[in-house]
């Protein structure tokens, strides 16, 4: 990547794995707090024979935090959210039966003591998510794949992870429910995972880059360009999902380009470290 | 910056900038609050371009979350007394 004006936003696998490491560094200065940002190297199957090593960037474990309000109109108004409450009772409980009305009277004390964690001050069921960074060979971006849990290991539905999406997010995928967030194979794991579709990235990658970029203090040098590449990247990405990426990931940037750059340029001609 | 005052009542010189297929606004200086939210600024560019979906990012390549205040982009981000705000009209995810 020579020319930034000619460049049409999108990077090589080698590429990837060098704004992995950037990424995942940073975040762990930054966001000491949050699970981190981890390289895994995922097996090869044995007819491929290239060198390139294949794997993901991967965040466990992430819970998004509500406040009090919000957690207690969920509760109180989503009658879908008591269904599914009920449903998660009634799974870990062998006497229970699903299709049977449920009243949270006096008499139903098993549910009642059950719905007590629930309404316990601020605290609301969590949910956690994990995310994936995968590169797609065909498109050549970064591709984010993830999927909900409960704390039992329950895996959420669309639906469910639909009332967990900013409420943006959540209009834009009622506009286009094909083009945004949709349930798909993990390239590398080969189960069902949600993804959020890279058709348009590379496109608004380029605009990110190109408008925001060149005129930044310390300008561009496609070294920096490729290691900020999925930082810029999760500034966007993380807003469909709720996973907000700190200012300070990228404003203290062009000092640890500096301090990175032997290690990019060594990180260039190994292709495992 | 030190001939800058640290009061937060402050107001930030926001400059936005067409890029893409945006249109060039009229006026595209202001100033707002430095109290105020970035979602602020994003509202502005919407009813001004008559747009819901607005690619909208600062001038580091970074995409800012609309519940950051425009003091703490103004730090991060500002110089030469303003913060460059760049937007786009097409932002296609498929």
């Amino acid at each position: 990547m020579e020319n930034l004006s000619r460049w049409d936003g999108t990077i090589s696998s080698t590429e990837f794995r060098i704004a992995a490491t950037t990424l995942s560094k940073k975040w762990e200065v930054i966001n000491p707090e949050l699970p981190p940002w981890t390289w895994i190297e995922s097996p090869k199957p044995f007819w491929v024979t290239s060198l390139e090593v294949e794997g993901y960037l991967s965040l466990e474990n992430y819970s998004y935090k509500f406040s009090s309000d919000d957690a207690d109109n969920r509760i109180c108004v989503d009658t879908q959210a008591h269904e599914n409450l009920v449903d998660t009772l009634c799974g870990s409980r062998s006497s229970c039966q699903k299709e049977e009305p449920v009243s949270f009277g006096n008499e139903e004390e098993p549910v009642d003591s059950a719905t007590l964690v629930l309404n316990d001050d601020d605290k609301k069921e969590l949910h956690y998510y994990d995310f994936h960074i995968v590169y797609s060979n065909s498109y050549r971006v970064p591709v984010l794949y993830s999927r909900g849990y409960r704390s039992d290991g329950q895996i959420l539905t669309l639906d469910e992870i639909e009332r967990d999406l900013p409420a943006n997010s959540l209009k834009v995928l009622r506009e286009s429910k094909w083009t945004f967030i949709t349930q798909e194979e993990h390239p590398l794991l080969n189960r069902p995972w949600y993804t959020l579709h890279p058709c348009g990235t590379s496109e608004w990658m380029k605009l990110l880059f190109l408008g925001g970029y060149s005129q930044a203090k310390g300008g561009s040098s496609s070294c920096s360009v490729m290691q900020q590449y999925l930082v810029s990247w999760l500034s966007v990405v993380g807003q469909a999902v709720g996973l907000n990426v700190p200012l300070e990931m990228i404003s203290d940037f062009h000092h640890l380009c500096t301090i990175d750059n032997v290690t990019s340029s060594n990180g260039n001609s190994v292709t495992t470290s | 910056m030190t001939s800058e005052s640290p009061n937060s009542s402050r107001k930030v010189v926001v400059h936005l900038r067409a890029t893409g297929d945006a249109p060039i606004l009229k006026q595209a200086k202001f100033k707002i609050a430095g109290t105020d939210k970035f979602a602020k600024v994003i509202d502005f560019l919407r009813r001004q371009l008559h747009r819901d979906t607005l690619f909208v990012y600062v001038n580091s390549a970074f995409s800012p979350n609309p519940d950051e205040l425009v003091n703490d982009l103004y730090n991060n981000f500002g110089f030469d007394g303003k913060l460059v705000v760049n937007y786009a009209c097409s932002m296609a995810w498929g």
